[in-house]
């Protein structure tokens, strides 16, 4: 008789959480679609016009977009132009250093491994002051360089695919080192293809930190045109704080494709976080 | 034969020269990117720290160490620490009870189960900027939709972001609930490896559901709960993206956290030895309490 009080009491307690981690997403959405003055009117006093529009309106998508001096467009196409060279180059050497680490034998192996994996513990913002200083050196401030060269390589995607590499069996990449093959065939037709969900899975983690990146786009661009998503969005909040639709609709626009592409990828996604944990 | 072995180990010889070559070939470029963007960086931190360095007077002097002397009597520098600390004393706690509540509550591999545990990741691929964006309309004092809330349940209003004693709980609200989804996921990944005969014995011997959460599934997720907390501390104590969009450090500094500290003195004061000495003692305090943590749930273990 307990039982299904309990689990009715579970039921509930689920939704009144999961009504708390849509809630904030749900008004985003529909706040994007209302004007300004709507969102202002029904705010005080809780019902249903407090979260949903009375009149849908796409005038503040019209405004973000049209803004010559916040070219939104613009925004979104600079977050492409760097998180799409990055996840691709990252693909191709953290899974190439980590094929080496987790298949090949060599002199070392475990001492570069471990200095390797060592850089773990150091955080990007203690080291944030010498990295500017680096790129200034380079030449790179105000260019996307400094966004793209040092995010190529990461510890933990190197980390994450030997933990999917060591699976599968050195037999097989003898068997095809005996017919000829040189090593980088060897990885490109027999441990490429066996890793498709491992090189998925980076592929998306890569990919959602260059859209969610702040703090390092903050520091290493000052030029307007070449200003990256978050931090845009951060001025939007800052410069238009009486633009409540505008800011909800620029939130919404840069949030879309990344739940779309959530939904379609989850699995995978939520595979490399949950390895990240159990081996690590 | 003599001669058929000496060839056969010279093949195999040139056979595993190759795959050594081919190896160091495939980690060079990772190698090399870390040693240059990340190893040299914190060799250059340390020393640009002993150094009156600026962005205006490039030739910097060495001022041993001054930087951290003038630090250590900061009086701001010691309130960032402390925030950084407040927030993470409070969410290091909160949000692991949280992450391991909700992945209890999913933890069977139903749809509906599987329905929820999408539904609370949502908030992890929300991105920083746009979920702290919504959140400073959302803690708006007079029309913001958290104090219609709290008006529709009988509660007092609360000015979230303009009361330096609530605006850091304001700040860890948005952390928390952007990250328990993700440690959620670790957490179910750890519950999964926990055996089901176990229960299933347990269950037998007639143990009560808390009996068995604190006698199996709790020691059985050490391990799972050190990785948590070790990060969540990381993260924690680094916290910054949020701040600087939600509170600006405000009001009147209660949100300055250390990492926040830092990127003022060093990019709006141009300090950027007396940042780097900043970011020193930040890394310093960050290692010894991780190594203190794991330390701690490695004795649990041997018992």
């Amino acid at each position: 008789m307990a039982k299904p009080m309990l689990s009715a009491a579970k039921l509930l307690l689920m939704i009144v959480l999961a009504a708390i981690a849509l809630l904030p997403i749900v008004w985003m959405a529909f706040g994007s679609f209302r004007a300004h003055e709507e969102i202002f009117k029904y705010a005080s006093d809780m019902d249903w016009r407090t979260i949903f529009p009375v009149e849908w309106t796409l005038d503040n998508y019209r405004a973000i977009f049209s803004d010559e001096t916040k070219p939104f467009g613009r925004f979104i196409a600079n977050t492409l132009l760097v998180a799409v060279p990055v996840t691709v180059l990252s693909l191709i050497f953290n899974s190439l250093a980590a094929f080496a680490f987790a298949k090949l034998r060599f002199r070392f192996k475990k001492t570069i491994f471990a200095f390797f994996l060592s850089a773990l513990v150091i955080p990007g913002e203690v080291t944030l002051v010498p990295s500017y200083l680096l790129m200034s050196d380079f030449g790179w401030i105000d260019q996307y360089a400094a966004l793209i060269v040092p995010a190529v390589v990461s510890v933990f995607g190197v980390f994450l695919l030997v933990q999917f590499f060591s699976d599968i069996p050195r037999d097989l990449l003898e068997a095809g080192r005996m017919d000829g093959a040189s090593w980088l065939r060897v990885y490109r037709s027999v441990v490429l293809p066996a890793a498709v969900p491992a090189i998925v899975t980076l592929a998306v983690i890569t990919f959602l930190g260059q859209w969610d990146a702040y703090l390092w786009p903050l520091v290493v661009l000052n030029d307007q045109n070449k200003m990256m998503l978050q931090v845009a969005i951060a001025t939007f909040s800052n410069l238009q704080v009486t633009e409540w639709g505008r800011i909800l609709a620029a939130d919404t626009v840069s949030s879309l494709p990344i739940l779309v592409l959530f939904l379609f990828v989850q699995r995978y996604y939520v595979q490399g976080i949950a390895m990240s944990g159990i081996k690590g | 034969m003599r001669r058929n072995r000496g060839a056969g180990g010279a093949g195999r010889y040139a056979f595993r020269l190759q795959e050594e070559r081919a190896a160091y070939a495939f980690i060079f470029p990772a190698v090399a990117c870390l040693l240059l963007f990340t190893f040299y960086p914190m060799i250059d931190a340390v020393v640009v720290s002993f150094k009156d360095f600026n962005l205006i007077n490039p030739q910097a002097d060495f001022v041993g160490f001054g930087n951290y002397k003038e630090l250590f009597a900061d009086r701001a520098f010691w309130d960032s620490l402390l925030h950084s600390f407040h927030f993470a004393i409070v969410v290091i706690p909160a949000q692991t009870a949280i992450a391991l509540g909700l992945a209890l509550l999913v933890r069977r591999s139903t749809r509906l189960s599987g329905l929820f545990r999408t539904v609370y990741f949502l908030p992890v691929v929300i991105a920083v900027g746009v979920a702290s964006t919504v959140f400073r309309l959302l803690y708006n004092q007079d029309v913001g939709l958290f104090n219609a809330l709290l008006k529709l349940l009988g509660l007092p209003q609360v000015s979230f972001l303009s009361d330096p004693g609530v605006a850091m709980y304001g700040v860890m609200i948005l952390g928390m609930w952007k990250s328990a989804g993700f440690f959620m996921i670790i957490f179910l990944a750890g519950l999964n490896n926990i055996p089901k005969t176990i229960y299933e014995a347990a269950e037998v011997d007639g143990a009560s559901r808390p009996r068995m959460f604190f006698h199996i599934t709790l020691p059985l997720l050490r391990r799972t709960l050190a990785f948590v907390v070790v990060i969540t501390t990381m993260d924690a104590i680094k916290i910054s993206g949020p701040v600087f969009i939600l509170t600006n450090g405000g009001p009147a500094g209660s949100t300055t956290t250390a990492t926040y500290f830092i990127v003022q003195e060093a990019f709006d004061q141009m300090r950027m030895g007396y940042a780097s000495a900043a970011a020193m003692v930040l890394f310093a305090i960050v290692l010894a309490i991780s190594v203190l943590q794991m330390r701690a749930f490695r004795t649990d273990v041997e018992y």
